[in-house]
């Protein structure tokens, strides 16, 4: 053999090595990657399985009996209950509140219709002093809530307005929709009939407040005690300063969306240190606030229930009666 | 086998710092992307929370926004782990870096349709008054996040990685 054929052989056998090393290299790349792909699928996969298990199943069962109370709360409990009291405050716009009232609605239904929890609905309406349509939205949803309470409904509206909650910034549950919903319950004519005059002067209200009475207050109060100050107050005080300041807030007298408008004011008053209202959903059982991680799983919920001593609610009935049944 | 002066690999220059350091940088980027992962995927417990911000961005019908809520933080857990042992490297600082490419984009597009949400990137989410939504810092941080990934995956040679035994970025 020849020298140059020697060294051409020498080269070709150099070429294949690379070729092959190339090849083999390559090749344990994929398998990595796929390994890799491998774990990522192994920890999203049990993962998800292991979050959903927390999911309820969804409480079909009968109710509680429903107490509407004086200040249009709705307490849900067995009668003589001895259980700890839930507090729930939720606003109808806030997606929290549905995404509270997805993961644990069954379960605060099935605890009270089981006699081990005294569940108190506490709609507000955190959202009033924003933009229309989120400020209208929320409080239409909470006022219509609670001429439902009147007749003996308003858990089941409750949840109906959860499920058809408005995307945060659009136009939602409107009249016709409310009218709608009411009547998709277990209601008679004569209630429809009631229910659908109230929610006509309601949304009305509503309007004049969101629309009109409340850009005209808040310009005042800006031009006279700063963006600072009123940026630090809660609508109620907001409503205060107003009426001392030629903003006569009378037509909210005996309204439900005034109503509403005083219970979102008395939740910033009524709790404490760590457990002061701050915002929604708020969970506290027997005056103590849950933390997310408590209020937000069903087991973390469950399991704070199953830990509480025997509480009492704070308000009382209203003295006709919530339930027109 | 191979005699030294045939190895393919980039003949290492002469006093080469460069060489000698990479693997710790992007050893370093390994470790300070997934301490952020990990962060950004425990703050997203629980995962209700973490369905509501993703529903903010208004993208998604209800229940793919349920699912991303609840596999994004796993997602983001998994490469975590992945750049931890230093498991295809290259491909993990890819598609982190894609992942943040992803998010800058849903960013944007909030940003554009005039939303005021927040990103949601570390928990929390959800609308906030429209004077304070921080969407340039959230992207920003992105970008940031972004370059740690593409950094990685540039230069996936490092010490302490599962990829070196298995005869990877050596």
């Amino acid at each position: 053999m020849g020298s140059e054929a020697r060294k051409r052989a020498r080269e070709r056998l150099k070429e294949q090595r690379a070729k092959e090393r190339k090849a083999a290299a390559r090749r344990r790349n994929l398998i990595v990657v796929g390994v890799a792909a491998a774990v990522i699928v192994l920890i999203v996969g049990i993962g998800y399985a292991v979050l959903n298990s927390d999911r309820d199943e969804g409480y079909t069962g009968p109710l509680a009996a429903q107490t509407l109370q004086e200040d249009g709360s709705v307490v849900m409990a067995q009668e003589g209950a001895r259980a700890p009291v839930v507090e729930v405050y939720a606003d109808y716009q806030c997606p929290a509140c549905r995404q509270f009232e997805l993961t644990n609605g069954g379960l605060l239904k099935e605890r009270a219709a089981q006699g081990e929890a005294i569940v108190h609905f506490r709609p507000v309406s955190i959202f009033a002093q924003q933009q229309v349509p989120i400020s209208s939205n929320s409080l239409r949803g909470g006022a219509a809530a609670r001429i439902a309470a009147d007749h003996g409904v308003f858990v089941q509206y409750n949840d109906v307005l959860f499920e058809n909650q408005p995307t945060e910034g659009r136009e939602g549950f409107s009249t016709e929709q409310l009218r709608e919903w009411f009547a998709g319950l277990d209601t008679s004519a004569a209630q429809q009939e009631e229910f659908d005059a109230r929610l006509e002067e309601e949304a009305a209200v509503v309007t004049e407040f969101t629309e009109e009475f409340l850009p005209a207050l808040t310009e005042d109060a800006v031009a006279q005690i700063g963006q600072e100050t009123l940026g630090t107050m809660v609508l109620s005080d907001l409503l205060a300063w107003g009426a001392d300041n030629g903003h006569d807030p009378g037509f909210l007298e005996g309204t439900y969306t005034g109503e509403l408008i005083d219970a979102t004011g008395a939740a910033y008053t009524r709790y404490s240190g760590d457990s002061a209202f701050r915002g929604t959903p708020s969970v506290y059982i027997n005056g103590v606030l849950l933390d997310n991680n408590t209020a937000m799983t069903v087991r973390g919920l469950s399991e704070a229930i199953a830990s509480a001593d025997p509480g009492k609610v704070e308000t009382q009935p209203l003295a006709d009666g919530g339930e027109a049944q | 086998m191979d005699t030294p002066d045939e190895s393919p690999a980039p003949a290492p220059a002469p006093g080469s710092r460069w060489s000698a350091l990479q693997p710790w940088l992007t050893l370093a980027c390994r470790l300070a992307l997934a301490g952020i992962l990990v962060y950004a995927a425990v703050s997203k417990y629980p995962p209700a929370l973490s369905v509501q911000a993703v529903e903010a961005y208004d993208l998604f019908p209800h229940e793919v926004a349920r699912l991303i809520g609840y596999t994004l933080p796993l997602f983001e857990l998994a490469l975590a782990v992945l750049l931890l042992v230093g498991l295809a490297t290259r491909f993990t600082g890819a598609v982190t870096a894609l992942l943040m490419v992803v998010f800058i984009a849903g960013i944007l597009s909030a940003m554009a349709r005039g939303l005021s949400i927040d990103c949601g990137c570390f928990g929390g989410g959800g609308a906030v008054d429209p004077g304070e939504t921080t969407y340039g810092l959230s992207i920003a941080r992105d970008i940031g996040f972004a370059a740690l990934g593409a950094f990685i995956a540039l230069w996936p040679r490092s010490p302490l990685a599962l990829d070196r035994p298995l005869g990877l970025f050596r």
